[in-house]
Protein backbone atom coordinates (compact mmCIF):
# COMPACT_ATOMS: atom_id res chain seq x y z
CA UNK A 1 0.00 0.00 0.00
CA UNK A 2 2.86 2.72 1.38
CA UNK A 3 5.19 2.37 -1.48
CA UNK A 4 8.23 5.09 -1.98
CA UNK A 5 6.49 6.88 -4.71
CA UNK A 6 3.14 7.12 -2.86
CA UNK A 7 5.25 8.29 0.59
CA UNK A 8 6.16 11.13 -1.40
CA UNK A 9 3.12 11.69 -3.09
CA UNK A 10 1.74 11.78 0.92
CA UNK A 11 4.02 14.41 1.59
CA UNK A 12 4.11 16.37 -1.20
CA UNK A 13 0.01 16.66 -0.70
CA UNK A 14 0.33 17.39 2.86
CA UNK A 15 2.93 20.36 1.81
CA UNK A 16 0.54 21.54 -0.53
CA UNK A 17 -2.10 21.77 2.16
CA UNK A 18 0.29 23.74 4.60
CA UNK A 19 1.29 26.10 2.30
CA UNK A 20 -1.96 27.22 0.63
CA UNK A 21 -4.13 26.83 3.99
CA UNK A 22 -1.49 28.95 6.25
CA UNK A 23 -1.54 31.72 3.90
CA UNK A 24 -5.55 31.88 3.12
CA UNK A 25 -5.82 31.40 7.16
CA UNK A 26 -3.22 34.43 7.88
CA UNK A 27 -4.85 36.79 5.20
CA UNK A 28 -8.44 35.86 6.88
CA UNK A 29 -10.44 34.84 3.75
CA UNK A 30 -13.50 33.50 4.05
CA UNK A 31 -12.09 30.26 2.01
CA UNK A 32 -10.35 27.54 3.26
CA UNK A 33 -7.97 26.09 0.49
CA UNK A 34 -6.42 23.40 2.93
CA UNK A 35 -7.40 20.16 1.43
CA UNK A 36 -6.23 20.56 -2.12
CA UNK A 37 -3.19 18.96 -1.45
CA UNK A 38 -5.78 15.26 0.05
CA UNK A 39 -7.76 15.78 -2.92
CA UNK A 40 -4.67 15.46 -5.64
CA UNK A 41 -3.36 12.89 -3.93
CA UNK A 42 -7.20 10.87 -4.25
CA UNK A 43 -6.40 11.76 -7.91
CA UNK A 44 -3.07 11.05 -8.58
CA UNK A 45 -4.09 7.58 -7.20
CA UNK A 46 -6.76 6.79 -9.07
CA UNK A 47 -8.42 4.25 -9.83
CA UNK A 48 -7.03 2.84 -6.90
CA UNK A 49 -10.38 3.53 -4.22
CA UNK A 50 -8.73 2.50 -1.35
CA UNK A 51 -4.87 3.41 -1.39
CA UNK A 52 -6.75 7.11 -2.75
CA UNK A 53 -8.46 6.79 0.70
CA UNK A 54 -5.64 5.63 2.69
CA UNK A 55 -3.18 8.00 0.98
CA UNK A 56 -5.44 11.03 0.86
CA UNK A 57 -6.20 10.74 4.85
CA UNK A 58 -2.57 10.31 5.91
CA UNK A 59 -1.87 13.40 3.62
CA UNK A 60 -4.63 15.55 5.18
CA UNK A 61 -3.24 14.14 8.91
CA UNK A 62 0.03 15.36 8.65
CA UNK A 63 -0.79 18.12 6.91
CA UNK A 64 -3.09 19.07 9.63
CA UNK A 65 0.09 18.55 12.44
CA UNK A 66 2.29 20.32 10.73
CA UNK A 67 -0.56 23.68 10.14
CA UNK A 68 -0.83 23.10 13.36
CA UNK A 69 1.82 24.84 14.85
CA UNK A 70 0.55 27.73 13.20
CA UNK A 71 -3.69 27.57 13.54
CA UNK A 72 -4.30 25.96 16.47
CA UNK A 73 -7.78 25.63 15.46
CA UNK A 74 -6.99 22.97 12.74
CA UNK A 75 -6.08 19.56 14.08
CA UNK A 76 -9.95 19.82 15.95
CA UNK A 77 -11.27 19.09 12.34
CA UNK A 78 -9.18 15.97 11.42
CA UNK A 79 -12.80 14.18 11.09
CA UNK A 80 -13.20 16.69 8.55
CA UNK A 81 -10.02 15.62 6.81
CA UNK A 82 -11.46 11.86 7.22
CA UNK A 83 -14.60 12.53 5.02
CA UNK A 84 -12.80 15.01 2.78
CA UNK A 85 -10.63 12.12 1.80
CA UNK A 86 -13.75 9.69 1.63
CA UNK A 87 -15.77 11.74 -0.32
CA UNK A 88 -12.82 12.02 -2.77
CA UNK A 89 -12.29 8.33 -3.19
CA UNK A 90 -15.56 7.46 -4.06
CA UNK A 91 -16.59 10.53 -6.61
CA UNK A 92 -13.15 11.99 -7.42
CA UNK A 93 -11.19 9.64 -8.15
CA UNK A 94 -13.95 8.29 -10.79
CA UNK A 95 -13.67 11.86 -12.45
CA UNK A 96 -9.60 11.26 -12.75
CA UNK A 97 -10.08 10.74 -16.12
CA UNK A 98 -12.25 13.42 -17.27
CA UNK A 99 -9.79 15.90 -15.32
CA UNK A 100 -7.18 14.51 -17.19
CA UNK A 101 -8.56 14.36 -20.62
CA UNK A 102 -10.66 16.45 -21.77
CA UNK A 103 -10.60 20.31 -22.35
CA UNK A 104 -10.54 22.53 -19.84
CA UNK A 105 -14.15 24.11 -20.96
CA UNK A 106 -16.11 21.30 -22.03
CA UNK A 107 -19.41 20.62 -20.12
CA UNK A 108 -17.88 17.26 -18.40
CA UNK A 109 -15.29 18.75 -17.00
CA UNK A 110 -16.72 21.87 -15.61
CA UNK A 111 -19.78 19.35 -14.45
CA UNK A 112 -17.36 17.23 -12.48
CA UNK A 113 -15.79 20.34 -11.09
CA UNK A 114 -18.99 21.41 -9.89
CA UNK A 115 -20.20 18.02 -8.65
CA UNK A 116 -17.17 17.23 -6.90
CA UNK A 117 -16.56 20.38 -5.26
CA UNK A 118 -20.00 20.62 -4.17
CA UNK A 119 -20.52 17.29 -2.33
CA UNK A 120 -17.31 17.70 -0.33
CA UNK A 121 -18.62 21.01 0.53
CA UNK A 122 -21.39 19.75 2.14
CA UNK A 123 -20.00 16.72 3.51
CA UNK A 124 -17.29 18.62 5.20
CA UNK A 125 -19.84 21.41 6.34
CA UNK A 126 -22.01 18.84 8.07
CA UNK A 127 -19.13 17.14 9.64
CA UNK A 128 -17.49 20.48 10.59
CA UNK A 129 -20.51 22.15 12.34
CA UNK A 130 -20.80 20.02 15.53
CA UNK A 131 -16.80 21.02 16.04
CA UNK A 132 -17.44 25.08 15.68
CA UNK A 133 -20.52 24.58 17.77
CA UNK A 134 -19.74 22.42 20.83
CA UNK A 135 -15.99 22.73 20.73
CA UNK A 136 -15.48 26.43 19.74
CA UNK A 137 -18.70 28.18 20.68
CA UNK A 138 -19.15 28.87 16.67
CA UNK A 139 -15.82 31.42 17.21
CA UNK A 140 -12.64 30.31 15.05
CA UNK A 141 -10.22 32.17 13.66
CA UNK A 142 -10.81 31.84 9.95
CA UNK A 143 -12.35 33.93 7.99
CA UNK A 144 -15.63 32.17 7.76
CA UNK A 145 -16.38 33.52 11.34
CA UNK A 146 -17.43 36.38 9.69
CA UNK A 147 -20.07 34.47 7.95
CA UNK A 148 -20.97 32.91 11.34
CA UNK A 149 -21.13 36.77 12.76
CA UNK A 150 -23.80 37.71 9.76
CA UNK A 151 -25.64 35.21 10.22
CA UNK A 152 -25.99 35.17 13.98
CA UNK A 153 -26.52 39.18 13.81
CA UNK A 154 -29.40 37.98 11.19
CA UNK A 155 -31.11 36.48 13.83
CA UNK A 156 -30.46 32.83 13.73
CA UNK A 157 -29.55 30.45 16.16
CA UNK A 158 -25.84 29.41 16.83
CA UNK A 159 -25.99 25.78 15.46
CA UNK A 160 -28.11 27.03 12.40
CA UNK A 161 -25.71 30.29 11.82
CA UNK A 162 -22.37 27.76 12.05
CA UNK A 163 -24.71 25.13 9.40
CA UNK A 164 -25.72 28.10 6.86
CA UNK A 165 -21.79 29.89 7.09
CA UNK A 166 -20.54 26.18 6.40
CA UNK A 167 -23.22 25.70 3.95
CA UNK A 168 -22.44 29.15 2.19
CA UNK A 169 -18.92 29.04 2.52
CA UNK A 170 -17.88 25.25 2.38
CA UNK A 171 -19.40 24.24 -1.67
CA UNK A 172 -17.76 27.21 -3.46
CA UNK A 173 -14.11 26.61 -1.51
CA UNK A 174 -14.41 23.08 -2.50
CA UNK A 175 -15.16 23.61 -6.02
CA UNK A 176 -12.26 25.92 -6.20
CA UNK A 177 -10.25 23.37 -4.24
CA UNK A 178 -11.14 20.92 -6.85
CA UNK A 179 -10.94 23.23 -9.78
CA UNK A 180 -7.10 23.52 -8.77
CA UNK A 181 -6.43 19.70 -7.48
CA UNK A 182 -7.67 18.94 -11.25
CA UNK A 183 -5.21 21.70 -12.91
CA UNK A 184 -2.49 20.39 -10.82
CA UNK A 185 -3.41 16.45 -11.42
CA UNK A 186 -3.93 17.64 -15.58
CA UNK A 187 -0.03 18.78 -15.51
CA UNK A 188 1.16 16.03 -13.72
CA UNK A 189 4.09 13.94 -15.85
CA UNK A 190 2.46 10.94 -16.75
CA UNK A 191 6.00 9.01 -15.21
CA UNK A 192 4.95 10.47 -11.71
CA UNK A 193 1.59 8.78 -12.22
CA UNK A 194 2.66 5.28 -13.70
CA UNK A 195 5.25 5.21 -10.73
CA UNK A 196 2.48 5.59 -8.13
CA UNK A 197 0.55 2.22 -9.99
CA UNK A 198 3.02 0.31 -9.82
CA UNK A 199 4.10 -2.13 -7.04
CA UNK A 200 7.93 -0.97 -5.63
CA UNK A 201 10.61 -3.89 -5.35
CA UNK A 202 12.00 -4.65 -2.14
CA UNK A 203 15.00 -2.48 -1.68
CA UNK A 204 18.66 -4.48 -1.77
CA UNK A 205 19.95 -4.38 1.63
CA UNK B 1 12.64 11.96 29.30
CA UNK B 2 12.16 10.07 25.93
CA UNK B 3 9.94 12.26 23.23
CA UNK B 4 8.03 8.94 23.46
CA UNK B 5 7.08 10.31 26.87
CA UNK B 6 7.24 13.76 25.97
CA UNK B 7 4.76 13.55 23.48
CA UNK B 8 2.23 11.25 25.40
CA UNK B 9 2.93 14.15 28.26
CA UNK B 10 1.99 17.12 25.68
CA UNK B 11 -1.17 15.06 24.57
CA UNK B 12 -2.62 14.21 28.16
CA UNK B 13 -1.92 18.42 29.11
CA UNK B 14 -3.82 19.12 25.53
CA UNK B 15 -6.37 17.00 26.48
CA UNK B 16 -7.45 17.79 29.93
CA UNK B 17 -7.11 21.77 28.58
CA UNK B 18 -9.68 21.20 25.98
CA UNK B 19 -12.46 19.14 28.18
CA UNK B 20 -12.96 23.06 30.45
CA UNK B 21 -12.26 22.45 33.59
CA UNK B 22 -13.04 24.82 36.40
CA UNK B 23 -10.91 26.99 38.65
CA UNK B 24 -9.48 24.52 40.51
CA UNK B 25 -8.86 22.15 37.46
CA UNK B 26 -7.27 25.18 35.43
CA UNK B 27 -4.86 25.91 38.56
CA UNK B 28 -3.92 21.68 38.81
CA UNK B 29 -3.06 21.95 35.00
CA UNK B 30 -1.51 24.79 34.83
CA UNK B 31 0.98 24.14 37.78
CA UNK B 32 1.81 20.38 36.03
CA UNK B 33 2.87 22.35 32.81
CA UNK B 34 4.48 25.19 34.36
CA UNK B 35 6.37 22.19 36.89
CA UNK B 36 6.94 20.28 33.27
CA UNK B 37 8.50 23.86 32.10
CA UNK B 38 10.61 24.72 34.68
CA UNK B 39 12.08 21.41 35.51
CA UNK B 40 12.63 19.42 31.92
CA UNK B 41 12.68 22.68 29.18
CA UNK B 42 13.63 25.47 32.13
CA UNK B 43 15.05 28.62 30.08
CA UNK B 44 13.51 28.20 27.10
CA UNK B 45 9.89 28.06 28.59
CA UNK B 46 10.04 31.77 27.59
CA UNK B 47 10.66 31.11 24.08
CA UNK B 48 8.00 28.87 23.98
CA UNK B 49 5.70 31.18 25.50
CA UNK B 50 7.17 33.77 22.84
CA UNK B 51 5.74 31.64 20.27
CA UNK B 52 2.73 30.99 21.68
CA UNK B 53 2.11 34.54 21.78
CA UNK B 54 2.99 35.46 18.03
CA UNK B 55 0.31 32.84 16.85
CA UNK B 56 -2.02 33.48 19.01
CA UNK B 57 -1.90 37.43 19.32
CA UNK B 58 -3.08 38.70 16.22
CA UNK B 59 -6.05 35.63 16.47
CA UNK B 60 -7.08 37.41 19.09
CA UNK B 61 -7.52 40.53 17.59
CA UNK B 62 -9.06 38.80 14.74
CA UNK B 63 -12.00 37.44 17.24
CA UNK B 64 -11.89 40.39 19.30
CA UNK B 65 -12.92 42.35 16.23
CA UNK B 66 -15.74 39.81 15.13
CA UNK B 67 -17.37 38.74 18.64
CA UNK B 68 -16.75 42.24 20.56
CA UNK B 69 -16.85 44.62 17.52
CA UNK B 70 -19.50 42.99 15.08
CA UNK B 71 -21.84 40.19 17.14
CA UNK B 72 -20.87 42.19 20.80
CA UNK B 73 -22.52 39.35 22.54
CA UNK B 74 -21.26 35.89 23.51
CA UNK B 75 -21.95 32.98 21.89
CA UNK B 76 -24.41 31.23 24.87
CA UNK B 77 -25.99 34.34 25.32
CA UNK B 78 -26.95 34.07 21.63
CA UNK B 79 -27.53 30.56 22.09
CA UNK B 80 -30.29 31.21 25.71
CA UNK B 81 -31.48 34.05 24.14
CA UNK B 82 -30.65 36.41 26.69
CA UNK B 83 -29.75 40.24 26.26
CA UNK B 84 -25.92 40.10 24.92
CA UNK B 85 -23.04 41.70 26.27
CA UNK B 86 -19.51 43.14 25.02
CA UNK B 87 -18.51 42.29 28.15
CA UNK B 88 -19.59 38.66 27.86
CA UNK B 89 -18.27 38.49 24.14
CA UNK B 90 -14.92 39.58 25.50
CA UNK B 91 -14.79 36.95 28.26
CA UNK B 92 -15.51 34.38 25.78
CA UNK B 93 -13.19 35.02 23.19
CA UNK B 94 -10.29 35.98 26.32
CA UNK B 95 -10.92 32.36 27.40
CA UNK B 96 -10.68 30.61 24.26
CA UNK B 97 -7.82 32.39 23.08
CA UNK B 98 -6.15 31.37 26.66
CA UNK B 99 -7.20 28.07 25.91
CA UNK B 100 -5.52 28.35 22.35
CA UNK B 101 -2.42 29.65 23.71
CA UNK B 102 -2.20 27.12 26.29
CA UNK B 103 -2.45 24.56 23.62
CA UNK B 104 0.17 26.14 21.49
CA UNK B 105 2.55 26.70 23.92
CA UNK B 106 2.21 22.90 25.50
CA UNK B 107 3.21 21.77 22.39
CA UNK B 108 6.32 24.43 21.89
CA UNK B 109 7.80 23.27 24.95
CA UNK B 110 7.55 19.86 24.01
CA UNK B 111 9.10 20.02 20.93
CA UNK B 112 11.71 22.93 22.70
CA UNK B 113 12.64 19.96 25.63
CA UNK B 114 14.36 18.54 22.60
CA UNK B 115 16.29 21.60 21.23
CA UNK B 116 19.24 19.35 20.85
CA UNK B 117 18.40 16.55 19.26
CA UNK B 118 17.98 17.28 15.15
CA UNK B 119 14.58 16.26 13.82
CA UNK B 120 15.96 12.94 12.93
CA UNK B 121 17.24 12.09 15.82
CA UNK B 122 13.59 12.92 17.41
CA UNK B 123 11.65 11.41 14.56
CA UNK B 124 14.55 7.89 15.10
CA UNK B 125 13.59 7.77 18.98
CA UNK B 126 9.75 7.48 18.52
CA UNK B 127 7.69 4.36 19.20
CA UNK B 128 6.10 5.07 15.22
CA UNK B 129 5.75 2.35 12.74
CA UNK B 130 8.80 2.26 10.23
CA UNK B 131 6.48 3.75 7.16
CA UNK B 132 5.31 6.75 9.55
CA UNK B 133 9.03 7.51 10.53
CA UNK B 134 9.65 7.13 6.48
CA UNK B 135 7.19 9.57 5.97
CA UNK B 136 7.89 12.27 8.61
CA UNK B 137 11.70 12.32 7.07
CA UNK B 138 10.50 12.91 3.74
CA UNK B 139 8.38 15.46 4.60
CA UNK B 140 10.54 16.97 6.13
CA UNK B 141 13.18 16.83 3.41
CA UNK B 142 10.57 17.93 0.91
CA UNK B 143 10.28 21.06 3.05
CA UNK B 144 13.93 22.34 1.78
CA UNK B 145 13.39 21.27 -2.11
CA UNK B 146 9.91 23.19 -2.13
CA UNK B 147 11.80 25.89 -0.53
CA UNK B 148 14.10 25.55 -3.99
CA UNK B 149 11.19 24.57 -5.85
CA UNK B 150 8.86 28.16 -5.17
CA UNK B 151 12.45 30.17 -5.53
CA UNK B 152 12.90 28.53 -8.86
CA UNK B 153 9.15 29.02 -10.28
CA UNK B 154 8.94 32.61 -8.64
CA UNK B 155 12.17 33.79 -10.94
CA UNK B 156 11.14 31.85 -14.33
CA UNK B 157 7.48 33.28 -13.74
CA UNK B 158 9.22 36.89 -13.60
CA UNK B 159 11.78 36.01 -16.42
CA UNK B 160 8.64 35.04 -18.63
CA UNK B 161 7.05 38.46 -17.59
CA UNK B 162 3.89 36.28 -16.30
CA UNK B 163 4.76 37.94 -12.50
CA UNK B 164 6.47 40.80 -11.07
CA UNK B 165 8.71 41.53 -8.09
CA UNK B 166 6.40 44.08 -6.70
CA UNK B 167 3.42 43.32 -5.21
CA UNK B 168 0.53 43.58 -8.18
CA UNK B 169 -2.69 42.47 -9.61
CA UNK B 170 -0.59 40.28 -12.28
CA UNK B 171 0.64 38.26 -9.22
CA UNK B 172 -2.74 37.80 -7.69
CA UNK B 173 -4.16 36.61 -11.21
CA UNK B 174 -1.30 34.79 -12.09
CA UNK B 175 -0.67 33.16 -8.47
CA UNK B 176 -2.05 29.45 -9.88
CA UNK B 177 0.51 29.42 -12.18
CA UNK B 178 3.06 29.93 -9.73
CA UNK B 179 1.25 26.97 -7.82
CA UNK B 180 1.50 24.43 -10.85
CA UNK B 181 5.13 25.32 -11.64
CA UNK B 182 6.22 24.34 -7.86
CA UNK B 183 4.21 21.27 -7.81
CA UNK B 184 5.78 20.36 -11.64
CA UNK B 185 9.20 21.55 -10.09
CA UNK B 186 8.94 19.39 -6.49
CA UNK B 187 7.17 16.15 -8.62
CA UNK B 188 10.19 16.52 -11.38
CA UNK B 189 13.22 16.40 -8.67
CA UNK B 190 11.05 13.49 -6.45
CA UNK B 191 10.82 11.72 -9.62
CA UNK B 192 14.40 12.02 -10.74
CA UNK B 193 15.58 11.11 -6.77
CA UNK B 194 13.33 8.18 -7.07
CA UNK B 195 14.54 7.05 -10.70
CA UNK B 196 18.16 7.93 -10.56
CA UNK B 197 19.34 8.77 -7.32
CA UNK B 198 17.79 6.77 -4.60
CA UNK B 199 18.36 3.75 -6.46
CA UNK B 200 22.48 3.95 -6.95
CA UNK B 201 23.08 5.20 -3.50
CA UNK B 202 20.40 2.87 -2.07
CA UNK B 203 18.99 5.41 0.40
CA UNK B 204 15.78 4.17 1.49
CA UNK B 205 17.12 0.68 2.63
CA UNK B 206 19.78 3.03 4.60
CA UNK B 207 17.04 5.16 5.84
CA UNK B 208 14.69 2.70 7.23
CA UNK B 209 18.56 1.29 8.98
CA UNK B 210 19.52 4.85 10.47
CA UNK B 211 15.62 5.15 11.56
CA UNK B 212 15.54 2.33 13.20
CA UNK B 213 15.83 1.79 17.03
CA UNK B 214 17.63 0.12 19.10
CA UNK B 215 16.02 0.79 22.41
CA UNK B 216 12.65 -1.19 21.96
CA UNK B 217 11.40 0.48 25.63
CA UNK B 218 8.60 3.27 24.87
CA UNK B 219 9.44 4.77 27.96
CA UNK B 220 12.03 5.89 29.88
CA UNK B 221 13.86 7.36 32.62
CA UNK B 222 12.20 10.51 33.63
CA UNK B 223 8.75 9.50 31.69
CA UNK B 224 8.11 7.49 34.54
CA UNK B 225 7.79 9.90 36.51
CA UNK B 226 5.84 12.65 34.76
CA UNK B 227 3.53 10.10 33.24
CA UNK B 228 2.37 8.82 36.45
CA UNK B 229 2.09 12.57 37.85
CA UNK B 230 0.48 13.90 34.77
CA UNK B 231 -2.29 10.55 35.23
CA UNK B 232 -2.73 11.76 38.83
CA UNK B 233 -3.25 15.26 37.73
CA UNK B 234 -6.07 14.12 35.62
CA UNK B 235 -8.32 12.21 38.01
CA UNK B 236 -7.37 15.23 40.39
CA UNK B 237 -8.85 17.91 37.42
CA UNK B 238 -11.18 15.83 36.38
CA UNK B 239 -12.92 15.30 39.94
CA UNK B 240 -11.15 18.57 42.17
CA UNK B 241 -14.15 21.01 40.69
CA UNK B 242 -16.96 18.71 41.14
CA UNK B 243 -15.76 18.16 44.89
CA UNK B 244 -15.90 21.57 45.29
CA UNK B 245 -19.37 22.15 44.09
CA UNK B 246 -20.78 18.97 45.96
CA UNK B 247 -18.91 21.05 48.91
Amino acid sequence: MFTTPRLIVIALGAALNCSIGTIVYLLKLPVFLDSIGTILVALLLAPDRLAAFMCSWAAGWIGLAVSGLINPFLPWFAVTDVAISAIAALLVVGAAKTFRDRALNSPPFIGQVLLCGIMIGIVSAVVSVPVVVYLFGGVTGSGSALVVAVFLKAGQHLMSAAMLSGLASDPPDKVLQVLIAALLYRATPGEFIAMLRTKEPEPAR
Amino acid sequence: MTPNGAFTLGFVLIALGMGVPGPRGVAVLVALTLAFALIEVRGASVIALKRAAVVVLPLAVFMGVVWVGIVGESPYQIASESAGTRAAALAYVATLCGRLFFIVAVVQLVFLRFAKLTPMQIIRALALPATVKRVLVITLSLIGTLRHAVDRAHIALIAAGTLTRAPSWRNVLHSWRLVQAVWLSAVTIMVGRMRDKWPVENTIARLDDTLANDNPAWFAGDDRIWLPISLGAAVVILVADRIGEAL
